[in-house]
């Protein structure tokens, strides 16, 4: 035979195969140049530069293991699929005699033809989209990028080394599949109906309480520390809810509906269901898939973009003022507020000083605060034993406690309060508090009135963890309280904090914190003055942060559009198969008197439930894992819930459009086949 | 009166480009009476399966017209075909298009749930027939579990159970071994016995020996027919095959 016979026969084979192998091989590419691209950035020399390039470059590199595992899963299933299809064509070369050894060899060099394909296209695309990205990236963070194309042989080299293996794995898996048929079953395994699947109680019913308590985890927890990791569980548990669920439940479901005599046999329940049945075994795993992929795309976007179009606004509840100064100090003496003064005074000579800036806004207070564990109208602290008294401790049962001098309040409210021992103002900042009086480690305290503002903004960030209390008294109870936590282990420093406000330029301000660090010798504790003090500028604060934010919101758009490619590919082989699947089917029923339009009306009405059942439990994961979505991005300082909320449901509307556009034009491509 | 008229058909087929046109059927007239057993003969490209084709209404005749029952099968509408189908004609296939995803049950019912019957109504109308066509123990059985006969008797089930007008049978014989293809051919006698009108379009001499009469179709056209009279099946299988040698041998059309 001749010795380009094989390579011919391959070549030819993709060529006739073009309609499934064409959107193998894109996605291949485009799997191939995201790789590349994460890699290629996660190495960049220029990116390494640039502030916060580590946070990047981190990210980009978590986002490469990702793509790796999402390519070696992912392309294995759609080469299954592949296979299947052609396991036909592959027993008659068989029986047309060609031996199980050079039908390897043909499939060795289709999957050749492919790799090839895949990874100079993908190479090409990632070295023109990586300069793109780089240039993007560095926009971002508001430097220059070099001229010219960034070429990473080293990258290259790891891109071309996974999707090596990953295909050569693949073809191993085709080659088993291959040897392990006889050559009738390989002509006939197309025809081979799936048995009707047996109702599965037990695991339906696992599936419903996977996705139960998932659900239940997300909508519950309160604190975003723990939220991380019960993230993780509930994400885990949500998941394998939904494969049980979509393979156990839906066939479940449908084994009832057809034990239902009288709603099966109606003319629009009878073809549906028993079709929907019989092919769910396959159909259910695919749909699971697509549910999943679109609840990531969704999730990934939403939370990325929240983070992206948030930021001014996480920022400013991060820093409330322009630059801060914090103080620590244990001694409450009349000399510690004296060397306080002093350098606020010195602070403000500084800042007086400076012609480029105008002092806009000051503000400067003291207070400690307390944590307590609530349990009825005694509040317990950690040296109580708690985990005696209270056998479940959640973040969220504990409240915080932030306590101020009369003085100060009226300073800042305007008001005239005089409070006598033992009585105190309460603003409650998110919880609604309703007790009368209470006792704090001893000491009775009656509430004389619940004031409806504060501070402003400034203890928002704390206040959006945990249950927090504003508690105004009188110097003689706070400094006895004080005094008295002194002796608990969990003890509070006093605080005081100057805030500023500027008008002036971002070099101004940049200037004057360097100089107010340098003031206060930023962190550490002189035994002159016996406290710590440590300052904050919302300027740099927000240059430390952004290139975080954005490599994540880059990481998000980029394996979202990489999952909704897989989706959409998963959806157009699912119907590709199955109109070819059906095609005999319509035809019979047409031969037996079902008209054309009660078939329309039986496909149309399987279609929808087929796509439509994934987005819309898609978008109930969605809403669910929302709450916890939340108190994650907490940690970001991220608290504009009604932003996140837009954001989201933004981006399942566009998901939403996609989705249905998807369907209309494999809808289309699947009556076509089914009625030819 | 002639429950099936057969006036005039002609049919001609376009090749797709406009190029080449192929006569499939040149001038069939034919009439069938209630309670008949017609059997339809000639070789492959015959325009016996166009005929059954247009019989079924699933093709329309270039010139012509089929009346089922006093009813122009032409001026039925496009909405109102498949309804018609369903209610007046009874199909048996070669390959039983059975489907795969109903039990053998579901399949039978299939034109009475179309029908928008209740499940009563189709409940009373399987058991007895069923019982008939000895298929009541494997009714809950999907297509792939049973055998090409049981298959066939499924198919020939659900043919029945709208009590059509006629039944139109499409070399019914064609895919079973000889012991399911002589069950078979008794169920379709029997069923005949009782009142039913069949049309059956066969290559077998044996199904052909079955029926009450037996039409040969050569070029489009009828070319001959043989009533069965008092003959037995063997004579009349006799006879068959020398109508079939003469045709053969070239005795031609009468042209």
């Amino acid at each position: 035979m001749n010795k380009l016979f094989y390579p011919k026969l391959a070549a030819n084979n993709i060529r006739k195969n073009a309609k499934t192998y064409v959107p193998y091989i894109i996605t291949s590419i485009i799997t191939v140049a995201v790789f590349y691209i994460m890699r290629s950035l996660s190495q960049n020399e220029g990116i390494k530069e640039m502030k916060g390039a580590g946070d990047v470059q981190y990210v980009m590199n978590l986002g490469c293991i990702v793509v790796a595992i999402f390519a070696l899963i992912f392309l294995f299933y759609t080469n299954s699929f592949l296979m299947k299809r052609r396991k036909r064509e592959f027993g008659l070369f068989n029986i047309l005699g060609m031996e199980k050894r050079h039908i390897s060899c043909v499939i060795g060099f289709e999957t050749l033809y492919i790799v090839l394909l895949s990874l100079v296209g993908g190479m090409i695309f990632g070295v023109a989209l990586d300069k793109l990205m780089y240039l993007i990236i560095a926009k971002i963070v508001g430097e220059d990028a070099p001229f010219g194309f960034y070429i990473s042989p080293d990258s290259m080299i790891i891109t071309a080394l996974l999707f090596a293996v990953t295909y050569f794995l693949i073809y191993l898996n085709s080659l088993r599949q291959i040897h392990l048929s006889k050559p009738i079953e390989l002509l006939k395994s197309l025809n081979t109906g799936e048995r009707e699947p047996k109702a599965k109680w037990f695991i339906a019913i696992l599936g419903l309480v996977c996705l139960g308590v998932g659900y239940y985890m997300s909508i519950t927890t309160q604190d975003p520390i723990s939220a991380l990791l019960k993230f993780f569980f509930a994400v885990i548990l949500v998941i394998i809810g939904t494969y049980l669920l979509f393979t156990a439940g839906s066939i479940t479901l449908l084994k009832l509906l057809k034990k239902n005599k009288r709603y099966y046999y109606k003319t629009k329940h009878f073809l549906s269901i028993s079709s929907m049945l019989y092919r769910m075994k396959q159909n259910a795993v695919g749909l699971a898939n697509i549910c999943v992929l679109s609840t990531m795309v969704l999730v990934m976007l939403s939370s990325t973009t929240s983070l992206m179009v948030g930021f001014e606004d996480s920022m400013n509840t991060r820093y409330p003022h322009e630059i801060d100064v914090q103080i620590q100090h244990e001694e409450n003496t009349e000399a510690m507020a004296e060397s306080k003064d002093e350098l606020y005074d010195s602070i403000n000579e500084l800042i007086s000083n400076d012609d480029s800036l105008k002092l806009t806004n000051e503000i400067r207070y003291s207070y400690y605060s307390l944590a307590f564990l609530q349990s009825g109208n005694e509040f317990l602290t950690a040296d109580d034993d708690v985990y005696n008294l209270v056998p479940t401790v959640d973040l969220s049962d504990i409240t915080c406690f932030i306590f101020f001098t009369a003085e100060q309040y009226n300073e800042f409210s305007g008001n005239k309060a005089e409070l006598s021992d033992g009585e105190v103002l309460i603003y409650s900042c998110n919880d609604d508090f309703n007790l009368d009086s209470f006792s704090l480690l001893d000491n009775e305290y009656r509430v004389k009135e619940l004031v409806p503002d504060f501070v402003g903004d400034d203890f928002e960030t704390v206040a959006n963890i945990y249950k927090t209390e504003f508690v105004v008294m009188n110097e003689n109870d706070y400094n006895k309280l004080y005094e008295d936590q002194k002796s608990m282990d969990t003890h509070s420093l006093m605080q005081t904090y100057f805030g500023y406000d500027f008008e002036g330029s971002d070099e101004a301000k940049r200037e004057i914190y360097h100089e107010i660090i340098s003031l206060i010798s930023n962190g550490s504790t002189s035994d002159e003055v016996g406290f710590t003090a440590y300052a904050e500028s919302k300027i740099e604060g927000r240059e430390s942060m952004y290139p975080m934010i954005a490599g994540f919101f880059f990481l998000g758009a980029f394996l979202g559009i990489l999952f909704t490619i897989a989706t959409i590919l998963i959806i157009y082989y699912k119907q590709i198969s199955e109109g070819y699947e059906d095609k005999e089917r319509y035809e019979i029923m047409q031969k037996v008197g079902v008209s054309r339009r009660e078939i329309k009306s039986s496909i149309s009405s399987q279609i929808l439930t087929v796509f439509f059942l994934p987005l819309i439990t898609a978008g109930l994961h969605t809403a669910v894992a929302f709450p916890i979505i939340r108190r994650l991005l907490m940690i970001f300082s991220l608290t504009n819930v009604p932003l996140m909320i837009t954001v989201t449901a933004l981006c399942f509307v566009a998901f939403a459009i996609l989705y249905v556009i998807i369907y209309s034009i494999t809808a289309r491509s699947y009556y076509r086949i089914v009625s030819k | 009166m002639a429950i099936l008229e057969v006036k005039n058909l002609k049919k001609i087929y376009t090749t797709r480009f406009g190029g080449n046109q192929v006569q499939a059927l040149a001038d069939v007239s034919f009439s069938v009476e209630p309670g008949e057993y017609v059997a339809i003969m000639g070789e492959s490209g015959s325009g016996k399966t166009t005929l059954l084709n247009i019989l079924a209404a699933l093709d329309k005749p270039t010139v012509g017209e089929v009346v089922l029952d006093g009813k122009k099968l032409t001026a039925i509408k496009e909405k109102e075909i498949s309804a018609f189908r369903r209610e007046n004609l009874g199909f048996v296939f070669q390959d039983f298009n059975l489907l795969d995803n109903f039990s053998l049950q579901d399949n039978i019912l299939l034109p009475l749930v179309l029908s928008g019957c209740t499940y009563a109504e189709m409940n009373s109308a399987l058991q007895p027939l069923a019982a008939k066509l000895g298929i009541v123990d494997i009714l809950s059985k999907f297509p792939y579990e049973v055998s090409g006969g049981q298959k066939q008797r499924a198919a020939v089930a659900r043919a029945l159970i709208t009590e059509p007008k006629l039944v139109l049978a499409d070399e019914p014989t064609g895919a079973l071994d000889s012991r399911a293809a002589d069950g078979l051919l008794n169920l379709f006698a029997q069923i005949n016995r009782e009142g039913q009108t069949i049309l059956m379009v066969t290559h077998s001499v044996k199904a052909a020996s079955h029926a009450g009469r037996v039409l040969f179709i050569k070029d489009g056209r009828v070319f001959h027919q043989i009533y069965r009279g008092t003959c037995s099946n063997d004579e009349l299988f006799r006879k068959i095959s020398d109508t079939l040698t003469i045709i053969s041998t070239g005795g031609g059309s009468d042209e």
